[in-house]
């Protein structure tokens, strides 16, 4: 393996990542980094635009050799809102190949060890926003909900609300990124950059009785004589409030 | 008396309830499904998760137990909640994503089988008048009847009764309406029957802290005899809080949540870490160190077996380690079989150094000279890493 000092330019797809990816590993390349095009060049290193065609079999490839629990991990770090996120999954292939699901104990190794702390953090993420997304009910009964998280964990949070809210019309909306998420009771579909409006005239005539209710259930289900603002911050962080109905007011 | 009251005074008569826990369950079905990890959906000011809806289908009771709110002779607020708004208020958390289920008790009205009767009624009408499948833990009603209890279990994820008190002198002195017996009647049931159609989701029980004179070896002897005769999921413990002025009860201005804090502690070396009861109390020493994490206090009792080589000792003595999870020693007995470790690899690995570094060894080596292992000099270090936390604490209090 060779250290170049060049920064390889992808598209930002994941497919083209990785495709990049696959090129410089054959080569037998470490970059200096691997960022999406309109990256800004330094001193230190110039920026190099291969011809990649974009690799479909690259995919399925990935997991019939390396497993589908390597290729999720991937998949979460390309998630992620880590500035060295391609390197990360760069590092995390190059040493799969030769530990297979042993890079997933490979903690000595700093970049592993990096990737392996991504791969967690989006995860938790995932799992705290099935628990802090918000709904409120649509005049049409569309069940809709915004949300900023950190990383970009949209597509993994809509499958587990394709087993429990099955029998509802819903739509997700992130705000951070401007991706839709629609479930029309059969798929999933995503839109980016849509100039959609969510109307107070358009939600449903329970919704202030129930957040009322909901309200009230929050604020008595606390005991006094155990207040304890800095445990509720580490697990329920600030930066989530906004869109938690029952604290957004605090 | 508007829906908003009465969820108001059926909250607050519930919040005592410790458990909150959503997982274990695999239930799938046409309205919701539950989640095997469990989900916090939101946390309440005192930093307690929010999982379920936990209310009480009534606070009217016929017993009169000392430390509870809702003792026959205390003068509050009683109401009672009928089926259809239970369910109403579930269903409409649940689409919002505001819970992952319902939390149901109650106090006793009539009689035991009376009140089993209602519970039954409103959770037979959620599952199948309105299908829904997400979690639900019942409280089974002590002294009901045994096609009773069946037939609740057969409907929830978890059912649970609760010991309340560790001893039976505890017990007669403030619940006189209760018995050991027909709590562990319930568990012995619900232990039998255990199947993926019926409470699912195992069973759990709460014990109340410092409300009569227990120690720390009582309560933790019951947990680990309940643990293993009734293989209990959970059983948590709740500081008592002074709701009743009693000559009875003790006249506690804060509740003891350290103790409180300690004792989970210890169950869960019981749980995950292969320890024994007599492992970390004892007779002569029956009560937790407030200042010390009960495994620091084992090291320290047990100088002689450590420290311990990282790159050899089994997982069991990994996991006796101050400072050491059962992630970390999981992640270190994989590890170590590619790579020898050493210290600069170990916070990597998910270890408390500062508290592990002085109980082991890496390749051979202590972390400083060896002269330094001695009881008084790392118990001084490991009170003042402790009370470090606790000095941040308070100046943290202090600003506001």
């Amino acid at each position: 393996m060779k250290k170049v000092n060049n920064v390889y330019l992808y598209d930002g797809s994941f497919l083209n990542l990785l495709s990049l990816i696959k090129v410089l590993l054959k080569e037998n390349i470490i970059p200096q980094n691997i960022k999406i095009q309109g990256y800004e060049e330094n001193l230190f290193s110039s920026n190099i635009n291969l011809e990649i065609e974009d690799d479909e079999k690259i995919i399925p490839n990935i997991i019939h050799n390396l497993g589908s629990r390597i290729f999720n991990g991937i998949y979460y770090i390309y998630l992620s809102n880590n500035d060295d996120k391609e390197l990360l999954i760069y590092y995390f292939l190059l040493y799969s190949i030769k530990y297979k699901d042993k890079v997933f104990v490979l903690r000595k190794i700093e970049e592993v060890n990096k990737g392996l702390k991504v791969i967690k953090y989006v995860g938790n993420e995932n799992h705290k926003m099935k628990g802090f997304l918000r709904f409120k009910e649509l005049k049409n009964n569309v069940l809709y909900a915004e949300f900023a998280p950190t990383n970009n964990v949209l597509p993994l949070l809509v499958n587990h609300f394709k087993k429990r809210l099955k029998n509802e019309r819903w739509l997700i909306y992130d705000q951070k990124r401007n991706i839709w998420a629609y479930y029309d009771l059969k798929e999933v579909y995503f839109w980016d950059g849509l100039d959609i409006n969510i109307k107070i005239d358009n939600i449903s005539d329970d919704e202030e009785k129930m957040v009322h209710l909901w309200q009230t259930f929050y604020d008595t289900i606390g005991i006094k004589e155990r207040k304890n603002d800095r445990c509720r911050q580490n697990f329920m962080p600030k930066k989530y409030w906004k869109y938690i109905t029952e604290v957004e007011n605090i | 008396m508007t829906l908003e009251e009465k969820l108001q005074i059926l909250a607050d008569s519930a919040k005592y309830d410790a458990s909150c826990s959503s997982s274990g369950s695999k239930r799938t079905g046409q309205m919701g499904c539950a989640a095997v990890s469990g989900i916090c959906h939101s946390f309440a000011s005192d930093g307690r998760c929010i999982s379920l809806l936990k209310i009480l289908l009534t606070n009217i009771c016929i017993f009169d137990c000392k430390y509870c709110l809702n003792r026959k002779s205390n003068n509050i607020k009683r109401a009672i909640f009928t089926p259809e708004e239970i369910c109403e208020i579930t269903l409409n958390f649940y689409r919002r994503n505001y819970i992952e289920g319902l939390f149901l008790s109650s106090g006793i009205v009539k009689s035991a089988d009376y009140t089993m009767n209602l519970l039954i009624e409103t959770i037979y009408s959620l599952r199948n008048k309105y299908h829904f499948s997400g979690y639900i833990h019942a409280k089974a009603i002590p002294g009901a009847s045994p096609y009773l209890v069946k037939k609740l279990g057969s409907l929830v994820d978890r059912m649970s009764a609760n010991v309340e008190l560790a001893t039976e002198n505890g017990l007669k002195l403030l619940a006189p309406n209760k018995n050991s017996q027909s709590v562990q009647k319930i568990m012995a049931y619900v232990k039998e029957n255990k199947t993926k159609n019926f409470v699912p989701a195992g069973q759990s029980t709460q014990m109340i802290i410092g409300a009569s004179k227990e120690s720390d070896l009582d309560i933790l002897t019951k947990s680990s005899y309940l643990y293993d005769n009734y293989q209990l999921k959970r059983v948590f413990y709740s500081a008592y809080i002074a709701v009743n002025q009693d000559k009875l009860l003790p006249n506690l201005k804060i509740p003891p949540l350290v103790r409180e804090n300690r004792l989970y502690q210890a169950d869960w070396l019981l749980r995950f870490y292969n320890f024994k009861v007599a492992d970390i109390l004892s007779w002569q020493k029956p009560n937790f160190n407030l200042l010390l994490d009960p495994k620091c206090e084992y090291a320290l009792n047990h100088l002689e077996l450590f420290p311990k080589e990282i790159n050899t000792c089994s997982y069991n003595d990994l996991l006796k380690i101050p400072g050491i999870g059962v992630t970390s020693a999981k992640r270190i007995y994989a590890s170590r079989k590619m790579f020898a470790l050493s210290f600069k690899d170990l916070p990597k690995m998910g270890v408390v150094l500062k508290r592990a570094q002085y109980f082991i060894t890496c390749q051979g080596k202590y972390f400083q000279d060896r002269s330094f292992y001695r009881r008084d000099y790392l118990e001084h270090n490991l009170v003042l890493l402790e009370n470090a936390k606790e000095t941040r604490k308070v100046e943290q209090l202090s600003l506001f």
